[in-house]
């Protein structure tokens, strides 16, 4: 019966996680590609060659179009019209030109006018140069480089082969940039805030603020106010967070409304990070605090009436019950709610994203939005997948950890151990 | 009784194979067009391929073959999602065809084999590609290939909206000689701010609107780098000089010290930004050769001339005057049938001729890519293709291609916003930049 379970767990636990792991020790990137490369002597790579190979990489920095027996052969096995290779032969014998331009200027001048396409295909065959070519395998650019005369040690073809990859290598270096770059801190620290402040005020304190508070009222009360914090919840979050913009922009209810007292008219969302953050709390807070209140409620109402009579009966006032029976009896939901929405906080971004996109100037920007746009989604267009994954890595170890502590604060195992009674 | 039913299917079955018989003798290829940051006034980035698929189709025909395009166009009207999809479109093997985006996109693409030159497909003698300006050509190539056809060009001006600036003391003639004082540097950077000041000071705009920058990052901020005497890129090296970009980032701190500038001017909505502009909310702003387009066509701010002066960026300290032009090239993308990319290459050359690109270069207020397009007289009668070109193009920078030029955007602009919020203090954002390019570029960048 186990194997199912497991075979759940690893699909759609551990092998996300797993991927993560493997993306975030790569510098896979837009440049690199996610498939893999291929070897390609470019000017980048002739640069990276100058100083340990100064003779090869001056023999191939420059495109060399040479009309030679070779190329005229298998012009001819081509196939098509004769008169281009005969021309060649008795005319342009041994000529080197340049630039693939230049070749086929001189191909295009034949006499049977050869069109676009066979220009393309002719200038093909001269190509004696390896420079710009992409080759799918490595031995491909060693056996024309040594075509071209350059026999290379084994140590040397490490060399040329790791300048001309252009794929993706494996390397810690993402980590070393996250451990050095003083906006991850940042990013860190802003996350922390965010998390921290969401979780307290809203997601736990305000949550157990509504149970306890709509369990004193009559049910049918209750059940419209219990509603109403729903709504945040079942909104659309693209339409809530929209009405939260209408309420904040310029020409916003707010600044409208701030307007009659003669304040200029201001963008409240992003005018400070401080307004920013107060507004993306208050978001994330409004839909957070109605998962607590929902678990809260029903764990109130499990408490078997009796207690609360009995502790009238006593003469407790009101915050006495709360503290001596209601407390006590909420440390299970509590812990479940405290955790379950720290993970949440930690990995969730698509409110802030819609707000304020991490603005203004990167002031709420959290650790899952910077991976987002590290990795996905960025205006120049250059996506890091390497570095992004490495992010979110650090998101999975962040979040186990934080779940031991929590097991750890509220003794999981006193929770879960069999009651002494029916022992 | 029977016999009109059988008759009936009978009859359909032989259309309906006639009919795929007809389509089966005809080549279909189905060409697909994607473009970036394309409104409303750019439709033809990607519709100018109707047109060219018709051209070649009737060329086909005449030549005896048979040849039927059906041009998928796919616009995308800003640029995070559209670069993202492209991407993951191309790692997915599910790319387009053809792809009309910004130059810079060529050394990474190139790079991870996601696009072919279109060199190797196109004949760069033959008209109009040789008619192309050079230096356009030159921006649309990498590591000595010719990876793209340019699309089309711009450059980006200052704007100063006329009736303030005469509020604050400029005359008419002066307000007319202003491009010719910018462009040799007598109008600078800092002319600007206390022009921008003044406006505010007078009330004639509110506060932070004096200055009123792009909402959002672009490569219009390249511009005040290379005012404060930055350069981008050196013998195929990134440059990062350190003193020119902490005056560039200076300037934006000092602005919204001033009040000039609002501290959160960045990620405003872009639509409040452009009506806050065309009704003469801003006093002086900036802006590409586009923006004509948009302020006329969408904006409602009819009578341009009258009411927007427009000149090059001025010269900062220790920089001169400049603008920044900054092309979008159609790409050919890899993974396709050498038929197919022929095709599509032979499409771009159609669509690149000057009459069809004219259509482009004005309705979007974009500038021509070659010197007979701006003898199409749809191109010579526009006022503003004619004298933005004239005024502007001579002087117009363009970022470089370079595989890593994109990190090196990504860090300057983060911190550039940083120090502009006042999220760090200016030296702490230049170190910050310094310290991430060292670590993620290495030695792949200069700094200096």
């Amino acid at each position: 019966m186990i194997a199912p379970a497991a075979i759940m767990i690893f699909l759609f636990f551990l092998m996300p996680v797993v991927l993560t792991a493997i993306f975030a020790m790569t510098n896979m990137s837009t440049a690199t590609g996610i498939s893999g490369g291929a070897w390609q002597v470019t000017q980048g790579a002739i640069n990276r060659l100058k100083a340990d190979m100064p003779d090869l990489a001056g023999g191939i920095a420059e495109p060399r179009f040479v009309i030679d027996e070779e190329g005229l052969a298998a012009l001819e096995a081509l196939k098509i019209k004769a008169g281009f290779s005969i021309e060649l032969r008795t005319s342009h014998m041994g000529e080197v030109f340049p630039s693939r331009r230049e070749a086929e200027r001189m191909i295009k001048a034949l006499k049977d006018r050869p069109s676009t396409r066979e220009v393309k295909q002719i200038s093909d065959l001269f190509n004696r140069s390896v420079l710009n070519t992409r080759f799918e395998n490595r031995d491909g650019l060693m056996a024309s480089l040594n075509k071209l005369g350059f026999t290379l040690t084994p140590a040397e073809q490490e060399t040329v082969a790791a300048a001309t990859y252009t794929g993706w290598v494996w390397t810690t270096e993402n980590f070393k940039i996250i451990g050095n770059s003083p906006d991850m801190a940042q990013i860190f620290l802003n996350t922390a805030f965010y998390v921290s402040v969401t979780l307290l005020l809203f997601n736990v304190s305000y949550a157990l603020f509504l149970a306890i508070t709509t369990h004193y009222m009559p049910a049918s009360t209750a059940s419209i106010f219990r509603a109403i914090w729903l709504l945040p919840r079942i909104t659309p979050v693209v339409i809530y967070v929209l009405m939260w913009k209408w309420l904040t922009w310029d020409s916003g209810f707010i600044s409208m409304f701030m307007g009659q007292f003669g304040y200029p008219v201001k963008n409240y969302l992003l005018d400070s990070a401080y307004n920013a953050w107060f507004f993306v709390i208050l978001i994330n807070g409004f839909i957070g605090a109605s998962m607590g209140m929902l678990v809260f409620s029903s764990a109130i109402k499990a408490i078997p009436q009796t207690q609360f009579h009995a502790s009238e009966v006593d003469g407790a006032s009101r915050w006495q019950q709360v503290r001596h029976v209601i407390l006590p009896q909420l440390r299970w939901p509590i812990l479940f709610v405290t955790c379950y929405q720290t993970l949440s906080l930690l990995a969730s971004f698509n409110e802030i994203l819609l707000s304020t996109r991490g603005g203004p100037g990167r002031a709420t920007e959290v650790w899952s939005l910077a991976a987002y746009h590290t990795a996905l989604n960025n205006y120049t267009g250059n996506l890091e997948y390497g570095l992004g994954a490495a992010m979110a890595l650090v998101l999975v170890v962040v979040g186990i950890v934080l779940s031991l502590i929590y097991l750890r604060i509220f003794r999981y195992d006193t929770l879960i151990s069999k009651p002494l009674i029916e022992d | 009784m029977t016999v009109l039913p059988i008759l009936k299917s009978a009859t359909l079955a032989a259309i309906l194979f006639a009919s795929t018989a007809v389509f089966a003798s005809a080549k279909d290829v189905t060409i697909s067009v994607w473009s970036g940051g394309s409104g409303p006034n750019d439709n033809y980035r990607t519709d100018a391929f109707d047109i060219a698929a018709d051209i070649l189709e009737r060329e086909a025909a005449i030549r005896g073959e048979q040849l039927n395009i059906i041009v998928q166009k796919t616009p995308y009207s800003g640029w995070e999602d559209f670069k993202q999809a492209l991407t993951l479109a191309a790692e997915a093997k599910k790319a387009p065809n053809i792809v009309a985006t910004g130059h810079e996109d060529i050394g990474p693409w190139a790079q991870a084999g996601l696009i072919v030159p279109v060199e190797k497909f196109i004949d760069l003698d033959s008209w109009p590609i040789s008619d192309i300006y050079p230096n356009l050509m030159e921006i649309t190539s990498f590591n000595g290939a010719v990876y793209g056809i340019p699309q089309d060009a711009e450059s980006r001006p200052f704007f100063f909206w006329k009736p303030y600036m005469k509020e604050i003391g400029y005359s008419d003639a002066d307000i007319e000689a202003l491009p010719a004082k910018v462009e040799k540097g007598e109008y600078t950077l800092k002319n600007v701010l206390e022009d921008a000041k003044k406006m505010q000071d007078k009330g004639l705009v509110q506060a932070g609107y004096g200055f009123y920058p792009r909402n959002s990052n672009g490569p219009d901020y390249w511009q005040f780098y290379t005012s404060f005497g930055g350069v981008m890129e050196e013998e195929g090296k990134l440059v990062f000089d350190k003193a020119a970009m902490k005056r560039t980032y200076q300037y934006f701190a000092d602005l919204v010290k001033a009040g000039v500038t609002k501290k959160n001017h960045i990620g405003m909505p872009g639509d409040q930004w452009w009506k806050e502009v065309a009704t003469g909310k801003a006093g002086i702003w900036h802006g590409g050769t586009w923006h004509y387009a948009r302020l006329v066509n969408q904006e409602g701010l009819k009578d341009f001339f009258n009411n927007v002066q427009f000149t090059l960026i001025p010269a900062g300290e220790g920089g001169k005057s400049n603008t920044l032009t900054h092309p979008l090239a159609y790409l050919l993308m890899a993974g396709h049938t050498d038929e197919a990319t022929r095709i599509a290459a032979d499409l771009i050359k159609i669509a690149s001729e000057p009459r069809i690109n004219a259509l482009h270069a004005i309705k979007s207020a974009h500038l021509g890519i070659s010197p007979s397009e701006t003898k199409v007289d749809l191109y010579s009668a526009d006022r503003w293709a004619s004298e933005a070109t004239e005024r502007l193009l001579p002087h117009a920078n363009a970022m470089p291609n370079n595989a890593d030029f994109g990190k090196y955007w990504t860090i300057m602009w983060k911190n550039l916003e940083a120090s502009w919020t006042g999220a760090k203090t200016v030296d702490a954002a230049v170190n910050d930049a310094e310290t991430e390019l060292k670590s993620t570029l290495g030695a792949a960048i200069i700094i200096r």
